[in-house]
């Protein structure tokens, strides 16, 4: 789009002045010294768009409205009341007009995000001049409008009912480094009204967040409605009262797409479907089986009898029905932590394989090509968890994305049998480690995945390491998880945010920040930024109702720098 | 031999996963018994205080309100049969001992510690006749009230237990059940803090500790120092106001907490600089590695007369502005090069010819006689007797907090204990490093699971001799990286553990624990507190299943 801007005048904006507190951060920027305001009529004016898609229009609204009701006001002492003069002088913008760049189609937002994973085009410019009224914002594609528009709503402080900011002219020019960043959670160990998962995107989208990962059934309950399968729900969710109804699906899967988020749902099979035992028993080996510990690596064991001919049908059946109510490209098969002795002890599944003369590694080859064999037929990407192909060695499809799970390290070995990949290492990026044992009767245990994944962790992440150069293109991006056995509605923003943000702006960014320097440790200036940058952003964030957490004392808050280590 | 199977599983499983603190007697039975649709509680003395009649409403609110289906799978369908054969309770009869005398709730419990009656007595019969609750005061009424609350599960718009008749006989360990709050890190509202006070009272926790000032912020408005608030507050809306103290002691003492204000000294003041420069030497030095345990810097200039004097007019002030017989003046983190290295210390120092530690006793002991001219008696952390000289008053309570080891050194010093250790009750560790530009863990890793809080010994190391000396404990919230986002979350059902730790006595068994702990997570939760789930829903509901060797 732009050209290329030199980087020190980047430094210079960010590392310096520190006014700006973009989360993430864009991928170029240069920015003057000059202070800018709205007008009170300030407006955002979508002339240029042709015949423009309901969702844009809803997007451009809600950014209009936040900019009234954002009263957010600069993280520095006196909070903005040094800035009057500069308030005084400032430039006055009228308006910002939203345009495609030539040959681009319109194409309503939700269309955009439900794309193929590598072929959406967020990319956008914006430009906040001090020389005209009216500011600019140019994108290949709605998506890209509303990136920039996210990007927008971050620019301004609020002193005395006026929204300015202090460094005009701007241009921002930014892309994402990867196009899967996403955020799995878990509905199943713990349910989340439908309310709680629609402020959940809400704040995705407000960090340019890409990808809801739904994990949303497993062995605890199946909260899923399947018009064709009720009774899976009724009999194996933990209330009537806690279900997602096929509507609750759509208007979610609607919310999410229109906000630039796509939603992958997954079905994590054949494991982690004790739960379907409540309805089927039929099909669940070692179903609530004591001693669990041997039979799953969570409490309640069961999984699909994954060599007989009518689970394998049923499962078919099930998954197709389940990807006729999903409008995305994607859709996850999962298939972790599958446990051998479930099946090796199961009469009938010994009996099925006897019968069939296979083992339980050609069964489960069979299991895997199914179901991934829907998601291909519903013209979707199939998604698998890392052990399926590494432990497993399960024959999956060439365009599969593999999920990396039990540790960074395994990306490659994912990456040397040319499989894509999102990362989701639980030594980075568990947000749920480090809160102890959930089992009972251990007496001192901590979490399996010790210790708690602080931000600074989760931001130190470099998607390419162990990679090579040939193999940066199977990273396709990745996402922090919320494994709910310990969370539910009531610790949900404070667990995920501002924590999640810092995978965010990892996936955004790519393996450095923009100047090219490290995001952490030797890089103390960017460092010390990313924190008065995150800090802002959760404050912002408290500021529209939800409720991340505080990372430091409000002295330090106001104070970048002077609570760092060595001030 | 059904039933003996019956009765063998409601011993083994203790059916009454509801109570929490577990009763020091209790007696169950097998019948299921309900609150008839026009249940009551009566009170024989025409002239209850005001305070005992508004816990009753409260109790009588919560029995409709709480609607807390029992924790089994079915959440109570399997009663359906039995609750229609069953029994109606109409009436409870509260009754104080003969003799006692009827102060109010809130009068009892800023008795000193130590003096304070909580014992009562509770009998619910299996016949429908009246239930009775009897104490020799009425803070023991207050607490009979909070366990017969917790008997109550709904099912299809009936309120009833399934363990009629039941008979309890109870009274705490311990005098000291307690949650600290720090309010300066990060500021909460009042609503906040009376909200904790609630649920801190359905456990029956009897101490609210209020860290209300340190040093990167004085959110507290004391007559005659306003301008500590004025100018060392986050923003005029970040301040406790003289009301707003009343308001939340009265809160706490019509529940049964007594609240012990901490202005925490001479560290941790960095802030009072703000409106007076004169009184804190190194005030935001850098770097503050050499001068604080944690930014900024900053302490009272405790060799100055004119300081001295400050700081014991200031804690007079608040003293005045707390019913409590409890004031502490912290003590703890005192940073020596701060002092070493301030040209004003040195030369009062060296014009009064005096060590540091010799002003420090001086200091001390001018404070402590402020605060006890308001009748008050201080608290103070553990440094104070382990690692300075300082004359202290016998009666002076003492908290550990460096590590639960040190505990059994005070009590060697005779001097009486409450237990905070950061191993064991720190509820803010183990979610990383909050200073910038370090990507460590919390100094106190790892988080503290409330089976590790769960499983603390308030005598360890200390002598038959010496168990006098502890008053119990508490579990304890620094908010560097806490708000009000993250209150509830953070602190329940963690900080129960203590409370059950220090009303029933050590050496319970967690694995029975656990499905009561849900129970009262899961009331406060029916209750608007938003408590952490322990567990998946799918173990909650199936005590046992979940456990590590099941």
């Amino acid at each position: 789009m732009g050209p290329a801007r030199p980087y020190a005048l980047v430094l210079l904006a960010f590392f310096t002045r520190c006014a700006l507190a973009l989360w993430p951060i864009p991928r170029s920027l240069v920015g003057g010294t000059t202070p800018v305001k709205l007008s009170p009529s300030f407006s955002i004016d979508l002339g240029d768009v042709h015949d423009p898609p309901a969702d844009l229009l809803a997007a451009a609204s809600r950014s209009r409205s936040r900019l009234d009701s954002d009263r957010f006001q600069r993280l520095v002492l006196g909070r903005g009341a040094s800035d009057t003069g500069a308030i005084a002088r400032a430039h006055t913008l009228h308006s910002v007009s939203l345009a495609l760049c030539p040959g681009s189609l319109v194409r309503s937002i939700a269309d955009e995000t439900n794309k193929p994973i590598d072929s959406k085009s967020e990319s956008y410019e914006l430009w906040i001049p001090t020389n005209d009224t009216r500011a600019m914002l140019t994108a290949n594609s709605t998506l890209g409008l509303l990136r920039g528009l996210t990007t927008f709503e971050q620019l301004w402080y609020d002193y005395g009912g006026v929204k300015y900011m202090l460094d005009g002219p701007l241009r921002i020019v930014d892309e994402p480094a990867f196009p899967y960043r996403g955020f799995s959670f878990d509905t199943s160990r713990n349910f989340y009204p439908v309310s709680d998962i629609l402020r959940t995107i809400d704040a995705m989208s407000w960090v340019k967040l890409s990808v809801l990962y739904w994990h949303i059934i497993d062995s605890q309950s199946f909260p899923l409605g399947i018009p064709a399968f009720p009774e899976l729900s009724e009999k194996g969710a933990y209330s009537l009262d806690e279900i997602y109804t096929g509507d609750d699906v759509q208007r979610i899967i609607k919310f999410a797409n229109e906000r630039g988020v796509d939603v992958v749902v997954e079905m994590d099979w054949p494991g982690h479907t004790t739960a379907i035992s409540s309805a089927y028993p039929e099909h669940i080996a070692c179903a609530s089986k004591s001693p669990w510990s041997k039979y799953a690596s969570e409490p309640p064991a069961g999984q699909l009898r994954i060599a007989s001919p009518s689970t394998l049908s049923f499962a078919q059946t099930l998954f197709a029905s389940v990807a006729q109510m999903l409008p995305g490209t994607m859709m996850s098969s999962g298939g972790d932590e599958v446990n051998l002795p479930c099946w090796e002890e199961d009469e009938q599944t010994k009996a099925d394989l006897a019968r069939r003369n296979i083992t339980i590694d050609d069964a489960l080859n069979e299991f895997v090509q199914t179901v991934q064999g829907v998601i291909v037929e519903h013209g979707k990407t199939p998604f698998i968890k890392s052990d399926m192909v590494l432990t497993h060695n399960a024959p999956v499809v060439d365009d599969t994305v593999v999920v990396v799970w039990q540790k960074s390290e395994d990306a490659t070995a994912v990456a040397q049998r040319g499989l894509r990949l999102i990362h989701q290492p639980s030594n980075y990026f568990y947000l749920d480690c480090g809160g102890g044992e959930w089992l009972g009767n251990d007496v001192l245990g901590n979490s399996w995945c010790d210790p708690f994944k602080t931000w600074q962790r989760a931001y130190s992440f470099d998607p390419y390491t162990n990679l090579t150069i040939q193999q940066f293109s199977l990273v396709l991006g990745g996402q922090m998880p919320l494994w709910s056995e310990q969370s539910s509605p009531e610790n949900l923003d404070p667990i995920v945010w501002p924590r999640l943000a810092a995978g965010a702006e990892v996936f955004w960014t790519g393996a450095t920040l923009p100047d090219g320097l490290p995001r952490l440790n030797t890089n103390a200036t960017a460092s010390t930024h990313a924190l008065a940058r995150l800090n802002e952003l959760r404050y912002r964030m408290v500021d529209r109702g939800v409720n991340a957490i505080a990372l430091q004392p409000k002295w330090c808050v106001l104070r970048p720098g002077e609570c760092d280590l060595e001030s | 031999m059904r039933s003996v199977y019956l009765l063998l599983l409601s011993v083994h499983f203790g059916f009454v996963l509801g109570l929490w603190p577990l009763p020091r007697s209790l007696q169950t039975g097998t019948s299921t018994l309900r609150l008839a649709p026009n249940f009551g509680i009566d009170i024989d003395d025409a002239h209850a205080p005001a305070d005992l009649k508004e816990a009753i409403s409260r109790t009588k609110a919560f029995l409709k309100s709480d609607k807390l289906g029992r924790l089994v799978v079915g959440r109570g369908a399997e009663d359906s049969d039995a609750l229609q054969r069953a029994k109606s309770l109409e009436t409870l009869k509260l009754s104080l001992a003969h003799g006692a005398p009827a102060r109010s709730i809130t009068d009892e419990a800023r008795l000193a510690i130590g003096t304070r009656r909580e014992e009562y007595e509770l009998h619910v019969p299996v016949d429908g006749s009246a239930a009775t609750l009897i104490a020799n005061s009425t803070l023991g009424l207050f607490r009979g009230l909070t366990t017969f609350e917790q008997l109550w599960y709904e099912w299809a718009g009936q309120i009833y237990t399934v363990e009629a008749p039941i008979s309890i006989s109870d009274s705490p360990a311990y005098p000291f059940r307690g949650f600290m709050l720090d309010t300066s890190r990060n500021f909460f509202p009042v609503s906040d803090i009376k909200r904790t006070l609630d649920a801190m009272s359905w456990v029956k926790m009897s101490q609210f500790h209020w860290h209300v000032t340190d040093s990167q912020s004085f959110p507290l408005e004391v007559p005659g120092f306003t301008d500590l608030a004025s100018k060392g507050a986050y923003s005029s809306s970040m301040v406790y106001s003289p009301s707003d103290v009343r308001d939340i002691v009265s809160y706490a003492g019509a529940r049964g907490i007594d609240v012990m204000i901490e202005i925490d000294t001479p560290g941790h003041t960095a802030i009072i600089s703000a409106a007076h420069p004169e009184h804190v030497a190194c005030a935001q030095a850098s770097p503050w590695g050499t001068f604080a345990n944690e930014p900024p810097a900053g302490q009272l200039r405790l060799a100055s007369a004119a300081t001295t004097n400050f700081t014991a007019n200031l804690l007079a002030a608040v003293a005045r502005m707390s019913p409590s017989t409890l004031l502490s003046t912290g003590g703890d983190e005192l940073n020596t090069e701060c002092y070493a290295q301030d040209p004003e210390t040195q030369a009062d120092l060296k014009a009064t010819n005096r060590t540091l530690e010799q002003a420090l006793d001086i200091f001390t002991r001018t404070t402590h006689a402020a605060i006890r001219a308001e009748g008050k008696t201080p608290a103070v952390w553990e440094e104070m007797v382990l690692e300075h000289n300082v004359t202290l008053g016998n009666d002076t309570v003492v908290m550990v907090w460096i590590s639960s080891a040190n505990a059994a050194a005070v009590a060697a010093k005779n001097f009486r204990i409450v237990h905070g250790p950061s191993d064991f009750f720190y509820l803010d560790c183990g979610a990383g490093e909050w200073i910038g530009d370090d990507v460590a863990n919390s100094w106190c890793d790892p988080f503290k699971t409330w089976q590790k809080s769960y499983t603390f010994d308030p005598l360890a190391n200390i002598s038959a001799s010496q168990a006098h000396l502890v008053l119990g404990g508490e579990q304890l919230l620094w908010t560097e990286q806490s708000g009000p986002e993250n209150l509830d979350s953070i602190v329940w059902p963690r900080a129960a553990s203590s409370a059950e730790v220090f009303w029933s006595g050590p050496g319970g068994n967690l694995s029975t624990a656990l499905p009561r702990l849900h129970d009262v997570a899961f009331r406060m939760r029916q209750r608007g507190v938003k408590a952490i789930q322990l567990q998946p829903l799918w173990c909650a509901l199936r005590p046992g299943q979940c456990n590590i060797d099941s």
